[in-house]
């Protein structure tokens, strides 16, 4: 398995810790020489640990949010325990270890400059909460090479204020559907309302499309329901717990129908077919 | 406090020689990287240079691969986590032909932790290894201790008896030297050390996890998709210390491989002077895959300021108290 940038690890330091709305916060990193985080693929991943001595000993996983040059990257994320209440917490000037670029990005949709064939298709992207960042990250790489019309971005959360980054999109001309829980924003009711719409809008005109998704497992298996029902090619971006992200503890299993019943989140994913995850 | 702290001469850092013995093995440094934390070693490579660590112990290898447990498998708690994979291994014949060479190549002491499902499989896993190793194994660690497997196993681990009964037959069934793998998970940790001392293991091997477990309390559920899982990290790391210490004084000379929440150089002195001739890193390797090589240095570094020049000046080395003075109700001073 060869991957596209060798992982390393790293230390970096806190350049900015910026509070968004509904809880979430960007984390800007960046080292002191070039790191091979520069080169992620959208959808990779990071694993983070602070100067947390004993305790908090495994590193977090985040995807990238976007790689800014060679020496600084950004997170984006939540409070969810003890070690993103630390994040939550942390200084600029503290710092902090990386391990990454880890895992495999998204498909893209067109031919690469390095040779690798995309799909042809439009890629319709549907994020939840936490799983904004690859997807973000993935429109931000598309737009930079002016296929701003090669993805359609389907956004939901709770309410208005757990919809956060949207104005980048807009401003890069990413068509945005977004859908709230409770109506203060876009579309009322799940995400998934807007991109069934989609979905049997582009199969009545026999347009070739398929969905990149991120997000909490509910909606991911209602995504895959989706798709899979209208013979709409899914690839679903998993998150599962993780102690080394670099394929040797084992404990990070996405149970998959095929010739074994496991493959692993951080070096077979996190990206996968929806096909043949066995939920 | 009565005990004097003693005082040491510090030596120069390249006076400090790390080549030790395990038993009748010769081990470049005593720091080896732990099974089932190392995988079969190649992911490391891109980490640091692996020809610099004593030795590594690679996944349990059973005689036919395995497939690990559901999940959740790992959940992480204070000062340590706990895991239940499954022993999810390639089995004998993969290992031998795909995951050896690359180890035998790196000319360290390579350990093939092993296991079988009942006492058949133990010694044929011992026996397939020992041939198909062709000399390119140093050790068979023999696992006698996971707490992840469902079927038999526990009496192997807990019961001295057994314990004797199941080494002999794989010391006899493998041409390469075997230590036996502990779980502390017993009452007794030095009738199971003794036991497989007399039935021809060369050491031991101190300790696996510790059985245990957490809850979601909103789930109200195990964050263990199989309920209990072992326990590894610093949190252990004083169990550990204890039972190493056991058996290095009920045993003295016998050859221990102590490991159990490892971070620092300063850990493992802790290990030397408690009786253990080596360590293995374990969990620190997740989240630091060079550790093995900054624990070196820092063990090397600690050596040179405490005067230590040599491993075994360290091992079992522990010091006790003063006795008090007898306690009187008019003090001697007054
Ligand atoms: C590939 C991948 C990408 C991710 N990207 C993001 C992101 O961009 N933004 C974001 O906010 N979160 C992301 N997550 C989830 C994030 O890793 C967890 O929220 C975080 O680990 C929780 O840590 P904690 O110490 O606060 O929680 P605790 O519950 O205290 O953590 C305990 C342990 O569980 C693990 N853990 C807990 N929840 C999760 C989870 N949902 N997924 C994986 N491991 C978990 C932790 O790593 C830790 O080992 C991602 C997870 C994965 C696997
Ligand atoms: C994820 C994981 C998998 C393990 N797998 C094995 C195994 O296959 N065989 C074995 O003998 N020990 C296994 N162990 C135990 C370790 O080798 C070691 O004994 C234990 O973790 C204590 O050391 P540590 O605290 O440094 O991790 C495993 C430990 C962990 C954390
Ligand atoms: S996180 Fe360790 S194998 Fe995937």
């Amino acid at each position: 398995m060869k991957r596209a940038v060798a992982m390393a690890q790293f230390q970096v330091e806190v350049v900015a810790n910026r509070a968004l709305t509904g809880g979430y916060f960007v984390l800007e990193l960046a080292s002191e020489q070039d790191n091979a985080v520069g080169g992620a693929q959208p959808g990779q991943f990071v694993m983070l640990r602070g100067e947390w001595g004993r305790d908090l000993l495994n590193g977090r996983a985040f995807s990238v949010l976007e790689a800014i040059d060679a020496r600084r990257f950004t997170v984006m994320l939540k409070v969810f325990g003890r070690g993103t209440g630390k994040m939550r917490e942390m200084q600029p000037g503290e710092r902090m270890t990386v391990t990454g670029p880890l895992g495999r990005g998204f498909p893209q949709p067109d031919a690469q400059p390095d040779g690798g064939a995309g799909s042809g298709r439009k890629q319709l992207l549907v994020a939840g909460g936490v799983g904004l960042p690859p997807l973000h990250f993935h429109a931000r790489r598309l737009v930079g090479r002016g296929k701003a019309d090669a993805v359609e971005m389907f956004y939901g959360g709770r309410s208005a204020a757990e919809l956060v980054l949207t104005e980048a999109l807009d401003e890069w001309g990413v068509q945005t559907v977004l859908a709230t829980d409770d109506g203060s924003r876009g579309v009322e009711g799940r995400v998934t309302v807007p991109l069934t719409a989609r979905l049997d809008a582009a199969a009545e005109a026999g347009e070739a499309v398929e969905i990149l998704a991120c997000g909490p497992t509910p909606m991911l298996a209602a995504v895959r329901e989706l798709g899979l029902a209208r013979g709409v090619p899914t690839s679903l971006c998993l998150e599962e717990m993780m102690a080394c992200g670099f394929g040797v503890c084992l404990g990070c299993a996405v149970p998959v129908y095929g010739p074994k019943p496991y493959k692993y989140c951080c070096t077979d994913g996190p990206v996968f077919d929806a096909k043949e995850v066995r939920w | 406090m009565s005990a004097p702290t003693p005082t040491a001469t510090p030596v120069p850092l390249e006076s400090v020689e790390l080549a030790c013995d395990f038993g009748p093995l010769k081990l470049r440094s005593p720091i080896l990287t732990a099974s089932g934390c190392f995988a079969y070693g190649q992911q490391f490579a891109e980490f640091m240079d692996l020809r610099q660590i004593g030795g590594l112990s690679t996944k349990g290898i059973s005689p036919l691969p395995r497939h690990g447990n559901p999940l959740p498998r790992i959940y992480e708690t204070a000062s340590g986590m706990i895991n239940s994979i499954g022993l999810e291994n390639v089995g004998c014949e993969a290992f031998l032909t795909e995951k050896l060479p690359f180890l035998a190549d790196l000319d360290v002491s390579v350990w093939v932790n092993f296991f079988g499902t009942d006492f058949e499989t133990y010694v044929d896993c011992a026996k397939t290894l020992s041939e198909g190793g062709e000399g390119r194994i140093d050790v068979l660690e023999m696992n006698i201790s996971c707490p992840n497997i469902k079927k038999g196993g526990i009496e192997f681990g807990t019961v001295p008896e057994v314990a004797h009964r199941l080494t002999k037959a794989c010391v006899e069934a493998s041409e390469v030297p075997i230590v036996v793998k502990l779980t502390p998970n017993v009452s007794d940790i030095v009738a199971m050390a003794q036991a497989v001392k007399e039935a021809g293991a060369i050491g031991v091997s101190l300790i696996n996890t510790i059985t245990a477990m957490a809850i979601d309390v909103r789930s109200r559920r195990s964050r263990i998709a199989t309920t209990y899982g072992g326990l590894s990290g610093p949190a252990i790391k004083p169990v550990a210390l204890r039972m190493v210490h056991q058996v290095a004084k009920a045993l003295p000379g016998f050859p221990i491989c102590g490991m159990g929440g490892i971070l620092t150089g300063e850990d493992v002195l802790e290990y030397f002077i408690a009786g253990a001739h080596c360590v293995q890193l374990g969990t620190i390797n997740f989240s630091e895959p060079g550790a093995a090589l900054r624990v070196t240095r820092e063990l090397r570094e600690l050596m040179a300021e405490l005067g230590i020049e040599r491993v075994q000046d360290a091992v079992a080395t522990l010091g006790g108290y003063e006795a008090e003075p007898a306690h009187a109700e008019v003090s001697p001073w007054a």
